[in-house]
């Protein structure tokens, strides 16, 4: 504000002094605040760099936040995943062992292990990060898996993995535990044939044969069905060799050697005096060597199947069920429904891949996926297997027990190592590993930029103690000067010299 | 000469030396009274046949330069208006906060965006969900209480206005008395001199309210004109009135027609009692008045302009969604596009390229509810590209569609509604032009559309639209009438779920807004002084933000360097008026030991003379 003229005081001297105490006032402000200005306004050409930089810094508090956030659920996560390795590991170890002891529930004791370790499994795989669990893709507040009794017994209305297991069971072995296969006999001709197109039971896939006097067709079909029609007499030691091909995908052969003793032994048929003899004998050793089988691989063989159509679910893939009753007959599988079966997997099961469920922003042009889904390859892989090698029991008068337990225990012990190809749990960690390290990268960026926008900010917003300090004593010197200037020429008056 | 003719000589000395003392008591007297200027006084020698008889006291002069004073006049003018606009905008200020401060409109919406950035990492974490409607009702009463601030002091410049004019009147009158004074008195003498320099100290206080031309006439009188032109004080001073309303919104701006002005304007009464709005006739070029309007009128209007645009985008840009419209392919070739949902100021437009120029063109349609506001103008819409035609929807479908026909007709566009509320539109068989694009954008206004659009914020309790009204356009005002809609404050979750089943993890919703609000690049309304009609300014919402506080800050302080600036031009003219006009003691006392000498001359002379008749009566 400009000054009107007062007496003979100069006008320009007194807007300076003014001017002069205006200054001083805001750099006192300055020096107590450590800021240069209250407003944008006086920021000057500056406003605009302080806005920006001010909003990046809080941009970089918001991605450092979140990569906090994240990372706590990354660390927890990668926790879960470890022990579900360990877990796996074990019961892999486990399942190979042949001891067979079976206590009171028709277990051994690697399959109670087992037992706890799908309890421990299903509790990992629940994980949460502050209410948040990190097994089921973006649904992350749904629980990612049923609990272990649900997967198991299931509930009134809908079926568990014991009763599809069991209802597989019946479907693969049939009613007279010959792995769906009928064994008729008339006159010197002896037929195998499978009861009916269905995926159940014993497929016959080849047969061979090195006997004399004996016409060997097929497996024809389908139905595949072989025939062994016996017109001479073969000689001891030739054989019949049939592949069949089991519900899990393995193969097994039924060698059935010619012999001239009799009884024969196992896997042996008494050549007879005429080719009806000889058939007939081939006819029991084919229903012995083949209920043995049905009772000890296929029932094994059965069981990882029931468990592949259990666990191998996805959005586009109930779970299957035998299509019965009757099971011991039935040709089909159908899909199981949210109303009739236990759905394990209770998260988000999305088309997208399981790490695009979940992403998260930690840097401008940056976004980590870090999505999990109890039911990849991976995770259900281990789950299916502990499963079904916790869930078939045995009885302790069966002499087939030990053989059924150890063709499950080898071929759980082989699932949970899997081919070579497919996703393993410590796939998933390390890729959760790759996100964490993404994500360290970022927070070291972060406080890099961070601290130099805080540097900058301060140049441009704030003030240096040294420099306002030195101003103000300077401003101090020259008011002074200007004040007592200012008084000593309002005293030079002439009215002082004048004697009266 | 005789001894009597030197004693009348001496006697008329002593006259003129009290005289020239009761001067000098006045000037120092009045050393420190403003509007003063020193007085002089001449002394004129009287002879008679050849001889000096004595000494007359001739007329009081004043000390001053009319040449600086005219043109102190104008820099008072220039001076109290930048002065007046610096303060305002010092005020303005303020209502942006202090840099970094957590109450600043930057810190308010990075707190925002922050917030966001947070439910997109934990979409189903309720307390993200909770900061996110808690920093957006922030935000939204930010934009109102800054609003509001910018209204106040548009009430403020209101009521300065008012008392400016109250005092403007007084002076008037006051210059127009002394004026009729200074022509009563036939002498030039000590008063009118006081009068004159009374008459020169209201110019003086009225050269700051508005610009003005004095020009001096016959007898020492003075007339007053603005410095348009208008006469302000002639013989009888003229009335200035102003209609000053008590409280101002954004819609309430000023308006050469008396039914639409919600502000007050100024009028001038001359003696002969001719009406003139001095706003109308932009005749107020200067001063204190022009300030106060200039600011009521441009300036916070202007201020104003920029929030309701951060507010009304910011809504916009979270609930409006573009559809692209059904190709045909004819042959006629074209597109289909659904109007059904189409709220009053929402828009659906065509793109076509025209064959014989080989341009790009865009026709924007503009639903409107109140006909008086047709036809609108192209800037209507932020995108300077466009050609803007305002449809009527009041008076029914049928309507609609045959308007949407006749104002294609000229463009060598066929539209039809082949059923429902489709708007088809081909080619009409003269092949002049390929339709390249139409779509419809609608305000989304419900939560659970499917959409990742939602009506975050709202006009109170309605939708934004942005729509046209006789009222006013929506926009006008938004920002003080904001709210996040009460939906969302009562149920936070709809920040996540937008469709019937969405899960709790589903970050599209928070990083859609995310991304409008920071990532996306809009079109902002010139209006707001920031980009032109031919280019406005394209740019993400916060960068629009931090461009209005720039923009601000740097008005404000070319303001108050144009007002430091006039200081040192007014300091420096009043310096050079006061070194000659104002009374310096040490003068007046020199001036005073001559009176005191002289007097004593004229003393001593007498004393001689009668001595000498002494002598010669004892004789």
């Amino acid at each position: 504000m400009s000054v009107s003229y007062i007496g003979s005081m100069s006008s320009t001297m007194l807007q300076s002094i003014l001017d002069m105490r205006s200054k001083l006032d805001d750099l006192q402000r300055q020096l107590g605040s450590g800021e240069k200005s209250t407003t944008y306004a006086g920021l000057g050409i500056n406003t605009g760099v302080s806005l920006v930089m001010r909003s990046q810094l809080s941009a970089l508090q918001s991605y450092d936040s979140t990569i906090a956030n994240v990372g706590v659920r990354l660390s927890v996560a990668q926790q879960a995943l470890t022990g579900a390795d360990n877990l796996a590991h074990t019961i892999k170890t486990a399942a190979v062992q042949t001891d067979f002891t079976i206590n009171q529930s028709g277990k051994t004791g690697e399959q109670t292990a087992a037992s706890n370790a799908l309890d421990q499994m299903l509790g990992l795989l629940n994980t949460q990060a502050g209410n948040r669990y990190l097994f089921s893709g973006s649904a992350v507040d749904q629980p990612s898996v049923v609990s272990s009794s649900v997967l198991m017994n299931g509930d009134a209305t809908h079926a568990g993995f014991l009763q599809i297991l069991d209802q597989r069971k019946q479907a693969d072995l049939g009613a007279d535990g010959l792995g769906r296969l009928d064994i008729t006999r008339a006159g010197a001709s002896v037929t195998v044939a499978e009861d009916a197109v269905s995926p159940f039971g014993l497929k016959i896939s080849a047969v061979n044969s090195t006997l004399s006097g004996a016409t060997v067709t097929g497996p024809g079909g389908p139905p595949a069905s072989l025939n062994v029609d016996f017109t001479g007499t073969p000689t001891a030691g030739q054989q019949v060799a049939v592949d069949f091909t089991l519900p899990d995908g393995t193969e097994q052969t039924l060698t059935l050697t010619a012999t001239t003793a009799s009884p024969p032994g196992d896997n042996q048929f008494t050549i007879g005096a005429t080719p009806t003899d000889t058939a007939t004998s081939f006819e029991a050793a084919l229903n012995t060597s083949i209920a043995k089988i049905g009772a000890t691989t296929l029932t094994a063989a059965s069981a990882m199947a029931a468990a592949d159509n259990f666990f191998d679910t996805d959005s586009t893939h109930p779970p299957q069920r035998v299509d019965g009753p009757p099971y011991d007959s039935a040709t089909g599988l159908v899909d199981g429904t949210s109303a009739n079966t236990v759905q394990w997997y209770t998260g988000e099961d999305g088309p997208n891949s399981a790490r695009t469920s979940v992403s998260a922003q930690i840097d401008p042009s940056m976004s980590v996926n870090y999505g999990m889904r109890a039911n990849e390859e991976g995770l259900r892989n281990a789950v299916k297997n502990i499963a079904v090698f916790a869930a078939v029991s045995f009885t302790a008068n069966d002499p087939n027990a030990n053989d059924a337990y150890t063709a499950l225990g080898s071929r759980v012990g082989a699932a949970l190592d899997g081919p070579a190809n497919q996703q393993k749990i410590t796939d998933i960690s390390a890729e959760i590993a790759g996100a964490q390290q993404a994500f360290d990268a970022a927070k070291t960026r972060h406080s890099q930029t961070s601290n130099m926008l805080t540097d900058l900010l301060q140049q441009v917003e704030g003030v240096s103690q040294d420099d306002v300090g030195a101003q103000i004593l300077s401003l101090q010197t020259s008011l002074q000067a200007s004040l007592q200037t200012t008084a000593l020429l309002s005293k030079m008056s002439l009215v002082n010299y004048l004697s009266s | 000469m005789g001894l009597s003719q030197a004693l009348a000589a001496a006697v008329s000395g002593l006259h003129a030396n009290q005289a020239g003392l009761s001067i000098v008591a006045g000037n120092v007297a009045n050393a420190n009274t403003p509007g003063y200027t020193r007085k002089t006084i001449n002394q004129v020698a009287v002879a008679d046949s050849g001889v000096n008889i004595g000494v007359r006291v001739g007329d009081v002069q004043r000390q001053l330069d009319a040449f600086v004073q005219k043109q102190l006049r104008s820099e008072n003018a220039g001076a109290s208006y930048a002065d007046l606009r610096s303060s305002f905008y010092d005020q303005l200020q303020q209502i942006y906060g202090q840099p970094g401060a957590d109450t600043s409109l930057d810190s308010i919406f990075n707190n925002f965006t922050s917030a966001l950035q947070a439910l997109s990492a934990s979409p189903d974490d309720n307390s993200a969900r909770i900061g996110v409607v808690s920093s957006a009702q922030l935000l939204a009463q930010q934009l109102n209480s800054m609003s509001q601030s910018v209204e106040s002091l548009r009430e403020g410049a209101e009521s300065g206005i008012a008392n400016a004019v109250g005092s403007a009147n007084d002076l008037m009158k006051q210059i127009s008395a002394l004026n009729t004074q200074i022509a009563q008195s036939n002498q030039n003498d000590t008063s009118k001199a006081t009068l004159m320099d009374q008459r020169d100290n209201a110019i003086d206080q009225l050269s700051q309210i508005l610009d003005i031309n004095v020009v001096p006439g016959l007898h020492d009188q003075v007339s007053v004109y603005t410095g348009s032109g208008l006469l302000l004080v002639g013989d009888k001073p003229a009335t200035l009135s102003f209609d000053a309303r008590g409280t101002l919104d954004a819609n309430a701006q000023w308006s050469a027609d008396p039914t639409k002005r919600g502000v007050g304007t100024i009028t001038l009464t001359s003696p002969n009692g001719t009406p003139v709005d001095l706003i109308e006739t932009k005749a107020i070029r200067s001063g204190q008045l022009a300030a106060y309007l200039q600011l009521r009128d441009q300036d916070l209007v202007q201020a104003q302009n920029q929030l309701d645009a951060i507010a009304s985008s910011m809504a916009s840009a979270l609930s409006d969604k573009t559809t692209t419209g059904t190709p045909v392919t004819g042959p006629p070739a074209g597109f289909d596009i659904d109007i059904g949902s189409v709220l009053e100021g929402n828009t659906f437009n065509v793109s076509y390229t025209d064959k014989l120029t080989n341009t790009q063109r865009q026709i924007t349609f503009v639903r409107v509810d109140d006909p008086s506001v047709l036809p609108l103008t192209d800037a209507a819409t932020a995108n300077s590209n466009d050609k803007v035609v305002g449809i009527d929807f009041s008076g029914g479908m049928a309507s609609v569609w045959s308007q949407i026909s006749n104002a294609l007709s000229t463009t060598g566009i066929a539209a039809s509604n082949p059923s429902g509320t489709t708007l088809h539109l081909v080619d009409d068989g003269t092949s002049r032009v390929t339709i390249t694009n139409a779509s419809t954008t609608t305000t989304v206004t419900s939560f659970g559309t499917g959409d990742a659009q939602l009506p975050l914020f709202l006009d109170q309790s309605a939708a934004y639209t942005g729509s046209f009204r006789s009222s006013g356009v929506q926009s006008q005002g938004f920002a003080s009438r904001i709210t996040v809609n009460a939906a969302l404050i009562a149920d936070p979750s709809k920040l996540v779920t937008y469709g019937t089943v969405t899960t709790a993890g589903d970050s599209t919703r928070p990083n859609f807004i995310l991304s409008q609000l920071t990532g996306s690049s809009l079109t902002f309304n010139p209006n707001s002084g920031i980009g032109t009609v031919n280019s406005p300014y394209s740019g993400t919402l916060d960068g629009f933000m931090r461009k209005v506080i720039q923009f601000q800050s740097d008005a404000a302080s070319t303001a108050s360097t144009l007002k430091q600036g006039q200081d040192v031009v007014l300091s420096s003219l009043q310096q050079r008026f006061a070194d000659n006009s104002s009374v310096n003691i040490d003068t007046e006392m020199s001036n005073l030991l001559d009176l005191q000498t002289a007097y004593a001359a004229n003393a001593r002379v007498m004393s001689a003379v009668k001595q000498m008749l002494d002598t010669l009566m004892n004789m």
